[in-house]
């Protein structure tokens, strides 16, 4: 059985226009099977991306991909916990960030998206019972022990967290804005001047971490190239690309060719290498080390 | 939910001794771990066997005190049986209540000790009414600790819209980040709280004297500097100092700690039924003064007592650090 | 690198002390320590793999040092001379006094080296370990000495006095810095 590719949700504030070529031009040419569209990180920005959804999301169908809606990481206020309802109420399948999403899910499929908990086989089988149809589990999890899971799960996809920025942390409080001298209610979407996220250096200049709003991230980019016959040995059935402003079709197209036996992982770590990242590549998670070791092919 | 209600304290007890000491100093209720991975604080030396729990619990009972066993980390795949058996073991030891985060053992106490009080640990980050509702139609949670970013506002408009009881910090370290869903620690050492009960675990920590000042690491990566004359401290990740954006400090937070018993009487107008102190890893010194302060203070605020003597009861714990009220205050975001 | 030899106890104290006090110090503290491990064995297993671990107490109001590896029934104590010859895993420095409050419970071990009264470096999980089994054992200096009845009190309370001294020099260093944004 072949390994699919999944575009993530974009984690950054891009402005609409941007998000419509984006996903204009992912349609058309990324071989992509799934497509994650939605605000996942703040709701604040949420007035400015919703209106564009609907255009993007017709234009994907008709590129022939399947389309899923991502919801909040972390929704807090009335009208937050409203969409995230409203987004499970629709006919498309749907990425479940955070708990208050499942029972307006009400049992309808959906996909457990990496913000949820699921570390086990048996809290996987639960949400399964619940109608979970892929789960995307937290990104510090081996991908041996992701394997563990999914073998208990035969029926269910597993999907791995591929390539992007690694999303580390959530906080009630915007980093970006409390950079600026701002509060998070008055923040004036400074966000949006990082859209591939600000980068956090230590006192020794070591690159370290990324911040996104309210969003922590790795300020290197995770790229687990494992070879198909490595990702079958443990089931995965998916591998999630991360959305950044480096070339994502070169990226989509990298990851096909590896996925296809066309290329070997050293060539596409050389390919992936050439592109104008936005941070050293990393796969440390995959390996069961710390996050932040450099991709080390067998 | 539960206006009216003396409200109840609750403490950390990382060692039998603090056990004791917690009690002897007014805990309605002290919360503990077993010594593994089963719970939140894993330290080396840190926690309890099921004898000393067994202890432990009948000496809170036999003070009139409560015992909250804490395995609130993530079970492992293809080995949750430890989970399984930390949970029966506090059942068996008479534990008042187990506090947990992982579905898998919130499900196994549900199915298996629906007798005993089931409560939802903030590793869950649980936080709207909605993720309550889940957690209480699925396995009959009694009580959930809220998420340490919530102001007293939405507190209050929490607690209207759920059944089941909350209990909020109120003292301690601070996590900034939504606890239970940070890998920040995993990334740099490969350890994690929920990989391993761990946050910036200590064998990742390095101190480096060079010079005239101190530098703190941890695998590696530069947490924070110290000069001579001031204080160094643990390198906690999200507390340390780095540089974004053309600026320097420290950028995720202040090394502050929360004291939020300035709020008694507003988070028990919230509807709040208990009060946490944060701290098992802390001493009992420690333990002992801090528990006997806010118990000064929450009888003082349960007898109607004026503000001003609840903040002069707890002035004397401010001393030689900087504190917070957190995100109670809502300028904090 | 000598052993202490030179440093035991006063001749008067010796007659008080049980039979093994003739001995060099390192020898009556090492079997002072194997002594509390039968009494208190809980201690020791609280400390887990450290147990093993080589820790470097250094007194630095006083000429020498000990090199401690706390393992129950087979724990050693040696005295040593200038400690960065004594190879070790964890080197707990201080005021004699200090270290001892540390090891009663009087002072907060984390207050003392948040402020620089004691220094602490090595591996920092054995520290740990230490530093919570320490917490747990409320032991006494008569508990280390491996005395009891009269002259445990005496013991007590001749080091203990000297701890109110210590406290207040401990509790005088300085505030936390501010801390910039």
């Amino acid at each position: 059985m072949s390994i699919a590719l999944t575009l993530g949700p974009t984690f950054f504030h891009w402005p609409p226009d941007r998000l419509r070529d984006f996903y204009y031009r992912i349609s058309d040419e990324a071989p992509v099977e799934r497509v994650h569209v939605g605000e996942v990180v703040c709701g604040k920005r949420m007035p400015f991306s919703d209106p564009v959804w609907p255009e993007v999301i017709e234009r994907l169908e008709r590129g022939g991909k399947e389309v899923v809606l991502s919801t909040l990481a972390m929704p807090t206020l009335p009208r937050e916990r409203r969409a995230v309802e409203e987004f499970c109420a629709d006919g498309h399948l749907v990425e479940i960030n955070d708990v208050t999403a499942l029972p307006a899910r009400a049992g309808a499929p959906f996909v457990a998206g990496p913000f949820l908990n699921v570390y086990n086989e048996a809290t996987a089988q639960f949400l399964i019972r619940r109608g979970a149809s892929t789960i995307c589990p937290p990104v510090e999890l081996p991908l041996a022990t992701i394997g563990a899971i999914a073998a208990a799960c035969p029926d269910t996809e597993f999907e791995v967290f591929a390539f992007g920025r690694l999303p580390l942390a959530l906080s009630g409080r915007c980093y970006h804005a409390r950079l600026h001298g701002l509060h998070k209610d008055s923040c004036q979407f400074t966000c949006e001047q990082d859209p591939d996220g600000l980068v956090v250096e230590t006192l020794d200049d070591q690159a370290f971490l990324a911040m996104n709003g309210v969003q922590t991230l790795s300020a290197q980019v995770q790229a687990v190239l494992f070879s198909p016959a490595d990702l079958d040995a443990q089931r995965i059935r998916r591998l999630r690309l991360s959305p950044h402003t480096c070339d994502m079709v070169a990226v989509a197209r990298t990851y096909r060719a590896l996925l296809a036996g066309d290329l070997a992982p050293v060539e596409a770590l050389a390919r992936l290498s050439d592109l104008d990242l936005p941070g050293a590549l990393v796969d440390g998670y995959a390996r069961g080390a710390a996050g932040s070791q450099p991709v080390a092919l067998a | 939910m539960t206006a009216g209600r003396r409200m109840e304290l609750v403490c950390p007890a990382g060692t039998p001794a603090t056990l004791r000491a917690a009690v002897a100093a007014g805990a309605d209720a002290v919360y503990c771990g077993f010594s593994d991975d089963t719970n939140a604080r894993n330290f080396p030396g840190l926690n309890f066997s099921p004898q000393e729990m067994a202890e432990g619990v009948r000496f809170a009972h036999d003070h009139g005190s409560k015992v909250l066993v804490a395995i609130n980390t993530f079970a492992r795949a293809g080995d949750t049986d430890p989970w399984r058996k930390a949970a029966d073991t506090a059942v068996a030891c008479g534990a008042d209540a187990v506090i947990a985060a992982d579905i898998a053992v919130l499900d196994h106490m549900a199915q298996n000790h629906p007798k005993t009080r089931l409560h939802l640990s903030v590793q869950a980050a649980a936080a709207t009414p909605e993720a309550i509702g889940f957690y209480t139609e699925a396995f009959a949670v009694r009580r959930v600790v809220l998420p340490r970013v919530l102001s007293v506002q939405e507190i209050a408009a929490l607690n209207r819209a759920i059944a089941v009881e909350t209990e909020a910090f109120v003292f301690g370290g601070l996590c900034v980040m939504m606890e239970g869903r940070c890998h920040l620690s995993s990334y740099a050492t490969g350890r994690s709280p929920n990989l391993n009960g761990v946050c910036s675990p200590p064998e990742a920590v390095s101190y480096e004297e060079a010079g005239d000042a101190t530098t703190a690491r941890l695998s590696g990566f530069t947490i924070d500097r110290y000069e001579p004359g001031s204080p160094a401290g643990y390198p906690t990740l999200c507390k340390g100092q780095f540089k974004a954006g053309g600026k320097t400090g420290y950028l995720f937070e202040d090394p502050v700690s929360l004291n939020a018993g300035t709020m008694i009487i507003a988070l028990k107008e919230a509807g709040i039924t208990a009060l946490k102190i944060e701290g098992r890893q802390r001493g009992k010194g420690y333990v002992s003064e801090v528990v006997r302060a806010f118990r000064r203070a929450v009888d003082a605020a349960e007898q109607g007592r004026d503000p001003v003597e609840i903040e002069g009861i707890l002035a004397s714990l401010s001393e030689g650090g900087r504190q917070t009220t957190g995100a109670y205050r809502k300028t904090w975001r | 690198m000598r052993d202490g030899d030179e440093m035991s106890l006063p001749a008067f104290a010796r007659r008080m002390l049980p039979p093994f006090a003739g001995l060099p110090l390192g020898a009556f503290l090492t079997l002072s320590l194997r002594s509390l491990a039968r009494r208190r064995p809980q201690v020791f297993e609280r400390l887990g793999e450290h147990r093993r671990a080589r820790y470097l107490i250094d007194p630095t109001d006083l000429p020498f040092a000990f090199c401690v590896v706390p393992d129950g029934a087979a724990a050693a104590v040696r005295v040593v001379f200038r400690s960065a010859e004594a190879p070790s895993d964890v080197a707990i420095r201080g005021p004699i006094l200090v270290l001892l409050g540390v090891l009663e419970g009087a002072l907060d071990g984390d207050a003392l080296f948040f402020h620089r009264a004691i220094s602490v470096t090595g591996k920092t999980e054995a520290v740990v370990a230490l530093r919570n089994a320490i917490e747990d054992a409320e032991l006494r200096p008569s508990d280390l000495l491996g005395l009891t009845g009269v002259l445990g009190k005496f013991a007590d309370a001749g080091i203990l006095g000297g701890l109110d001294m210590a406290r207040r020099v401990a509790t005088s260093a300085p505030a936390h810095r501010e801390f910039e944004t």
